[in-house]
């Protein structure tokens, strides 16, 4: 067989099945579910199943997709799908407990911090393309908290890659792992911990869940950017929302858990999988769903300034401890 | 597969969406009393929706006044396709204490076709969730018709 269909099957098989996009969606609708049973336990409810997040997305699958006359048709139905590839590719740049990223390069940090942005562009792009005024608060705060998080998540990515750099900055993701190999998990070294914790309190803005979901309100402003869609698109937008989860908790086990080395082979993949999913499972319940049971929802003024004050300054103290190189 | 899978997760989640027309109130709280963790139908899946968009089943409850007619005809017609109207307590079914009077404008079968009709000033919360159950059962049959 020649040598490009090869490597065409295997690119296809990374960002289909494995690392990608069925692994990451199996996952993330998973962590959705436990969250959901979590918080309905901490709520003293019995809650609903594990797999209930499986069973909304067929049913919104199985719904009809009413396009309103207002909205731009092609639009409206690509935005969801473009948020869903991008959540996908994000997982083939992480390094995986001492295995190669799937798509490693030199500046994986930056890629992602670009793919990270395109789900809410998505939410935005699709919820303008909707037409209702509802969706227009939505969007204008969906924006707020996008730019909300992102200046805490670069200072974090920026302390991360100055600790293993040293002298120089590094972003790529497999020798950040490479270095935690050597020295132990970022998240030991003790300049490192206000990274790890601004990093945690991104997560649940970055997912949009309760004391951060001003965007999607949906007691407030009807589900904000999502108000005018229904079946397979909201679908798509609902996967998104778990696949996020998924992938943000295991950025941050990249990032400050890289250290952990579970040998090569398959079973050293099959472990690294479940290991993964377990850890990502604890970060969804501490930063996710903890917060959520015991806060209600902020206003957006209130949440720009929580992001660039405590959120940012945490960040920040971790960023100059390393860069006097502690 | 896919069809039967979708047929029974469309059993097994489905969204509600509230509209009051007009009501006392008293139904309003039972069916949040169901919500609540006291009774909790989010075990079956059952979830409050913030848009009609969403709904699977549309809950009314209140005896429609002149006033809530026309929305309330404008947002059954938002909520797509298979959907279930769920009316609670007498007044959307009769009138109850109201009939009669210059500004109700019921009852609800007069402007759409009404699936699960539960009784009562006010209905017992064992009694919305039945009522909520069998509106899920007749969404697995309509789904099921679709296709």
């Amino acid at each position: 067989m020649p040598d490009f269909i090869l490597t065409f099957l295997k690119t296809a098989l990374h960002v289909l099945i494995f690392p990608g996009l069925l692994f990451v969606a199996i996952g993330g609708l998973l962590l959705a579910g436990i969250d959901r049973k979590v918080l309905a336990r901490m709520q003293r409810r019995i809650g609903p199943p594990i797999v209930q997040p499986f069973f909304d997305f067929f049913k919104l699958m199985g719904k009809e997709t009413i396009i309103p006359n207002a909205a731009r048709p092609a639009i409206y139905k690509a935005a969801p799908l473009i948020g869903t590839a991008s959540l996908a590719i994000m997982m083939l740049f992480f390094p995986l407990f001492g295995h190669q990223a799937a798509w490693g390069s030199t500046a994986d940090l930056i890629v992602i911090l670009y793919l990270m942005t395109i789900p809410a562009v998505a939410i935005i792009v699709g919820g303008s393309a909707s037409g209702s005024p509802f969706a227009g608060i939505g969007i204008s705060r969906e924006m707020v908290t996008m730019m909300a998080y992102e200046l805490p998540l670069v200072l974090v990515f920026l302390a991360a890659a100055k600790k293993v750099g040293g002298t120089s900055l590094v972003f790529s993701l497999d020798s950040i792992t490479a270095w935690q190999q050597a020295n132990g998990c970022l998240l030991f070294h003790w300049a490192m911990i206000p990274a790890a914790l601004a990093l945690l309190l991104v997560i649940p803005a970055e997912v949009g869940t309760q004391p951060f979901d001003v965007a999607e309100a949906e007691t407030e402003i009807c589900e904000g950017p999502l108000i005018e869609y229904s079946g397979a698109p909201l679908a798509m937008y609902k996967l998104n929302t778990a696949m996020k989860m998924f992938v943000m908790t295991a950025l941050f086990t990249v990032l400050f858990l890289g250290g952990i080395n579970l040998g090569g082979g398959v079973l050293g993949w099959v472990l690294g999988g479940l290991l993964l999913f377990a850890i990502c499972a604890v970060l969804t319940i501490l930063c996710m769903t903890l917060i959520h049971a015991v806060t209600a929802r902020l206003k957006v003024e209130h949440l720009f300034k929580f992001y660039w004050t405590v959120v940012a300054g945490l960040a920040l103290v971790s960023l100059v401890l390393v860069w006097f190189g502690l | 597969m896919f069809q039967k899978l979708i047929a029974k997760s469309m059993m097994k989640s489905p969204w509600l969406y509230h509209i009051n027309t007009g009501s006392c109130n008293g139904c309003d709280i039972e069916l949040v009393a169901c919500l609540t963790p006291r009774y909790d139908v989010e075990r079956y899946g059952f979830k409050l929706a913030g848009t009609p968009r969403h709904a699977d089943i549309v809950v009314v409850s209140g005896p429609i006044t002149t006033q809530s007619r026309d929305r309330l005809v404008r947002t059954l017609e938002q909520v797509p396709e298979p959907r279930c109207v769920v009316t609670i307590g007498s007044c959307p079914q009769s009138g109850n204490v109201f009939k009669g009077s210059y500004s109700i404008e019921g009852p609800l079968e007069k402007y759409c076709h009404v699936d699960v009709a539960i009784a009562g000033c006010t209905p017992k919360p064992e009694a919305i969730i039945e009522g909520l159950y069998k509106a899920a059962q007749i969404l697995q049959k309509k789904r099921e018709a679709m296709k």
